[in-house]
């Protein structure tokens, strides 16, 4: 676990923008190759596509070769309502960037059979390789997407039914009309947020330091989706300092130091550099330094996830384990298998 | 290669780091348009489900984008005088495409060319030119008639301004105003089986001449505006005009009674009165018709009735000078300035200011915001003539008519410093027509 505390909310936002920036670039996505990236909607990652777009037009970062995939949608509102995560996707971020149209992958809340708009999902998602970074928020009550509390740790893409109170936060973009709000919609699952290579969460401002705290210093719970980030090997969270209130003092300057340590060192916290510039196909040309960077690095200060080894079903269902691509194809195939 | 043609045909352009007048507001939006349908795109849908991609995108800098202009009276312009009939009748339409052409350029992408009163002959002749004109939905056609304005002969004598007093006239029946016009330009007639809409779209009448206030059902069921101008309406005989279907007032307090705080006249019936609606209403903000305090009054009585006019004249662009004018140069007109007089009178006979310049005069008049500015140029005309959401507007599936305006602060004669939009880039039916990058 990386916990990453900035400032204010401007800064962790700042922060995750390069970030994303720089895995992309290290990347070096091309048509054969592309970056497969998970995105959220909601307001904490508002400034983070603000970020992202200012860079596109500055010229520091290309989304050519990458492909999306959101968590969410809703169920039952038109794609045009101005509330759907459609519409928010494309005002914030796609409607000025150079994503193309077809690598943008949103579930489809009006499909005409919801079950296999879902299945088709987890197969777009193997398809193109599995993601490579899922950017996530949070809610109050610790959900990811919309793994609402109580949500199976090995959920996958399906039809969720939204909690009493996400339906009550939700109801302030519908005319504050309880009946106007959706009550179903598509996310995707823990599982699948697990899958990703690395995902990175934003959490920002004093009314979600509870769910932080119970989700980095408490156990694995189902009430608290997030916390099945704990079993992740590469997960990321960056926070302000006013979501970090309940957390204690120890953890935070724990954290801290951690990072502090890194940077006079020379390293930064990245991850393993397979991950970094994804699994190649065979027989691609590899660049000559690459072997030397092939290295096992310390690149990740923070306590491994030892849950997760302990934790068979979980483990055996990562793909990020993979070393070689041969590795990756196999563990795909056994996937739709047990699936 | 016909396919490469057609794409390029079809160029979808998108419109970003601009800001777009929607309604009383300037909005930071990006806006997409098409030159294949000629108009504006649902951006978020052709996007995700047909995988959209714009062509080109034009940066503009934060500059305004406005929908095109509209004049609803316009009696002709760069020498041509939509009232003339040339000594060679078969040029006319020549003349017209080339005057449409050059319009567009000021960033009116449609209008009403609009006849001053004249004898039958020349209705017969000009009409058939200067109905509706956008059908083919062609940028390289420039301006676009929405249909002609008669701007007489039904006026009242007293009040004819520059028009010639022996072509006025009196109607008494329907037949009376067929005679004039002609019955095919006043009503809809067939074509290859399809309706085509009248020539005239609307009149500017006298109600209180003959019969007139009777007609007037008659001919809004054909779809036919009515406007009251040159009259000696009097605040009752307005009151009935509208209750009988007219819907607007030619060239507010001009060629009319003035207001009188005892026989309020034609001004009246902006005031609401009772179970009748308020009309819109021309004004002429070139700073000769009216004063600006009047301008202002005008505004502030009815804000969504309010449409801005040139009322130009074919003068527009010329020198100074002494003109002929009228059917076979009966008249001369002499232009000093903006100001076009009757030659030897003081008579205004009518202007010689492009809308825009109207629209700038009109903001440093009331101080009012840009988009409440344009909107008397834009959607307010288009809501007049029962065009919300094709024209005037840039909402998703209008027309794509576009002037891209910037804004320039300049010290006027008595050094005060006023706001003035400038005409940078105009499109047509979701091509661009003047200036920017890549005429079409």
């Amino acid at each position: 676990m990386r916990l990453i505390i900035r400032e204010d909310p401007a800064s962790a936002s700042s922060y995750i923008a390069n970030y994303i920036i720089n895995r992309i670039k290290s990347f070096k996505p091309t048509s054969e190759h592309k970056f497969v990236l998970g995105l959220p909607t909601g307001s904490s990652p508002v400034d983070i596509y603000k970020i992202l777009v200012e860079q596109y037009k500055a010229g520091e970062i290309s989304f050519e070769n990458v492909i999306t995939f959101n968590m969410d949608e809703y169920i039952g509102i038109p794609r045009e309502h101005p509330e759907s995560y459609h519409t928010f996707m494309y005002k914030h971020f796609f409607s000025h960037v150079n994503v193309h149209p077809s690598n943008i992958h949103i579930l489809n809340g009006n499909a005409p059979d919801l079950e296999a708009e879902c299945v088709q999902y987890e197969a777009a998602i193997k398809a193109a390789g599995g993601i490579d970074l899922f950017l996530g928020g949070i809610g109050p009550d610790g959900h990811i997407a919309f793994n609402e509390p109580g949500s199976s740790m090995a959920s996958r893409t399906r039809v969720k039914t939204l909690a009493y109170d996400t339906i009550i936060a939700n109801s302030r973009f519908f005319d504050n009309d309880l009946a106007k709000v959706p009550k179903m919609a598509l996310t995707v699952g823990v599982q699948t947020v697990l899958e990703a290579r690395e995902v990175v969460i934003i959490i920002t401002g004093a009314h979600k330091s509870p769910a932080l705290k119970k989700c980095i210093e408490e156990g694995v719970n189902h009430m608290w989706t997030l916390s099945s980030l704990q079993l992740h090997p590469h997960p990321m969270i960056v926070v302000d300092e006013d979501a970090t209130l309940e957390l204690q003092v120890k953890t935070v300057k724990y954290f801290k130091s951690i990072e502090a340590v890194a940077a006079s060192q020379g390293f930064e916290q990245i991850l393993p550099s397979r991950f970094r510039t994804g699994p190649r196909r065979e027989g691609k040309p590899i660049e000559p330094l690459l072997p030397e960077t092939e290295k096992e690095e310390p690149s990740i200060l923070s306590p491994q996830p030892v849950t997760s080894t302990l934790l068979a079903a979980p483990a055996t269902e990562y793909p990020l384990r993979s070393v070689t691509p041969d590795l990756v194809f196999d563990r795909m195939g056994s996937r739709i298998a047990a699936f | 290669m016909p396919s490469v043609i057609s794409t390029t045909h079809d160029t979808i352009t998108k419109f970003t780091n601009c800001r777009l007048v929607k309604g009383d507001e300037l909005v930071e939006q990006d806006l997409w348009v098409s030159s294949g349908t000629g108009k504006i795109i649902r951006s978020q849908e052709a996007f995700y489900s047909s995988h959209t991609v714009p062509t080109k995108t034009v940066d503009l800098g934060g500059r305004i984008i406005s929908p095109g202009l509209i004049d609803v009276q316009l009696n002709g312009a760069f020498g041509f005088n939509f009232s003339t009939i040339p000594s060679d009748p078969s040029s006319y339409g020549k003349l017209l495409r080339q005057v449409n052409k050059s319009l567009v350029q000021t960033g009116v992408t449609s209008y009403l060319p609009t006849l001053t009163s004249s004898p039958p002959e020349v209705y017969h002749q000009a009409l058939p030119f200067l109905g509706p004109s956008g059908s083919q939905r062609l940028a390289s056609d420039g301006a676009e008639s929405l249909g002609a304005h008669c701007e007489g002969p039904f006026l009242n004598p007293t009040k004819n301004g520059i028009h010639p007093l022996e072509v006025l006239t009196t109607a008494h029946s329907l037949s009376d105003l067929e005679t004039i016009y002609g019955s095919s330009n006043l009503y809809p007639t067939h074509q290859n089986g399809l309706l085509t809409p009248p020539k005239i779209r609307k009149l500017t009448v006298a109600p209180e001449l003959g019969s007139m206030t009777t007609l007037i059902p008659h001919l809004v069921t054909n779809n036919t505006i009515i406007s009251l101008g040159h009259t000696a309406a009097t605040y009752e005989d307005a009151s009935l005009a509208i209750s009988a279907g007219a819907t607007m007032i030619t060239h507010l307090f001009n060629a009319m009674a003035p207001l009188h705080h005892r026989n309020p006249g034609v001004f009246g019936v902006l005031g609401a009165a009772e179970s009748v609606p308020r009309p819109y209403y021309g004004v002429i903000a070139d700073g000769i018709h009216l004063h600006p305090a009047s301008v202002k009054i005008a505004w502030n009585a009815h804000p969504e009735g309010f449409i801005l006019v040139s009322d130009a004249m074919h003068l527009v662009g010329l020198p100074d000078g002494v003109y002929e004018w009228g059917e076979g140069g009966r008249e001369m007109l002499r232009k000093v300035g903006d100001r076009l007089v009757l030659e030897g009178t003081e008579k205004i006979a009518g202007s010689s200011l492009p809308l825009l310049s109207c629209v700038s005069n009109f903001l440093s008049y009331t101080g009012c915001t840009i988009p409440q500015a344009l909107k008397a140029v834009t959607a307010t005309p288009a809501a007049m003539l029962g065009l919300q959401g094709v024209k005037g507007c840039l909402e998703s599936d209008a027309d794509a008519d576009l002037v891209v305006l910037s804004e320039e602060i300049h010290e006027d004669g008595e050094g005060h410093r006023r706001k003035r939009l400038v005409v940078d880039q105009v499109w047509k039916f979701g091509g661009c027509v003047g200036g920017g990058d890549g005429d079409e």
